[in-house]
């Protein structure tokens, strides 16, 4: 129970951030609060489903689930546009921060009961790339362009000090067919050069060993 | 015509179609093969890259959202990032023509990593 995904990036990074606690990112808007189907106007463009933004940024001592913020949900283009236009592009935040955006009723947990038999994907960025990168990589997620039924989960962008990491997170680690056409999509909307390495992880494993972005296995191309 | 039971549901269901205003040229797609309002591919609503980015100039993508929380850095200026770099960078508040430019450090990465646009 005592797993998390912060404590575990916590212990390999611990040095760097000395402030993480200025800000009360402890109350959080979180959890299984019921809430209202968020309406779309019908001059709007509906997306398949809703999206709930999430933000953390390294604790010094809370649990991950606490630390996870709310920022904001939407379930059309429009109302997409109109959140993502009023924050902070990814590359621009503090290190140890990180954006999930996951449709909504999957908290970005690895033990969250849709997450608990899935995995991700994870490439790693030279600095300077994140921002471009994700917007790249939400956009295929909100316009459906996986093409993997109800597979995919979330994003994630996750700031660090000397490189910057995408992820994108799947419900069935075992289901080949899906990760595999994952992977080519994430690939192929990101136009990562050949060579570039692209790991995946299942959760299960992060659970296991507390570490986000270790012991992943690795594919090239 | 035959009455088989196939085609009398067909009939009875018929395609589910969905009206969509369009309030501005730029929300009309750029190609013939995208309906505004998203392609029906299956069951699901899928948009192409070049649609979505369009409709980021809609009006009604423009209006601030409304129950943003106040996050330092985040959503909103950090009192302390403020006074480094230039000042652009933690403008929390970006309006939409702002973040609609492209900022510096995009053309840079640009020429080692070159994206379809």
């Amino acid at each position: 129970m005592a797993s998390n995904k912060f404590q575990a990036l916590g212990a390999g990074l611990s040095e760097d951030e000395e402030d993480n606690a200025h800000e009360n990112i402890a109350h959080t808007a979180a959890m299984s609060v019921k809430v209202k189907p968020l309406e779309v106007p019908p001059d709007e463009n509906p997306l398949q489903s809703t999206y709930c933004l999430w933000f953390t940024r390294k604790p010094s001592c809370k649990h991950f689930d606490q630390s996870l913020r709310q920022v904001g949900r939407f379930a059309s283009c429009e109302q997409f546009w109109r959140l993502y236009s009023h924050l902070v592009r990814p590359g621009d935040l503090q290190s140890h921060s990180d954006f999930h955006l996951f449709k909504e009723g999957i908290k970005p947990m690895w033990e969250d009961e849709v997450n608990r038999y899935g995995g991700k994907w994870i490439v790693r960025l030279r600095k300077g790339l994140a921002s471009r990168c994700w917007e790249n990589l939400i956009l295929a997620m909100l316009g459906e362009q996986f093409m993997v039924g109800d597979e995919v989960c979330g994003a994630v962008v996750s700031i660090r000090s000397h490189e910057d990491i995408l992820s994108i997170w799947n419900r069935s680690a075992s289901d080949s067919a899906a990760t595999s056409r994952i992977r080519d999509t994430f690939r192929r909307v990101l136009n990562l050069p050949p060579g570039t390495h692209i790991e995946y992880k299942a959760h299960n494993d992060s659970i296991k060993d507390l570490s986000s972005f270790r012991n992943t296995d690795v594919f090239t191309r | 015509m035959s009455a088989s039971p196939v085609a009398t549901q067909t009939a009875n269901n018929g395609i589910p179609t969905r009206r969509v205003r369009i309030n501005s040229e730029s929300e009309m797609p750029l190609e013939y093969g995208t309906t505004p309002g998203g392609t029906m591919f299956g069951t699901k609503i899928v948009y192409e890259r070049t649609f979505l980015l369009q409709m980021r100039t809609s009006p009604l993508a423009r209006t601030p959202p409304t129950n943003l929380p106040v996050i330092p850095g985040v959503t909103a200026p950090s009192e302390k990032e403020n006074h480094k770099k230039n000042g652009k960078v933690n403008s929390g508040r970006v309006s939409p023509t702002k973040g609609k430019g492209v900022p510096s450090s995009i053309k840079e990465e640009e020429e080692q990593f070159s994206m379809d646009m």
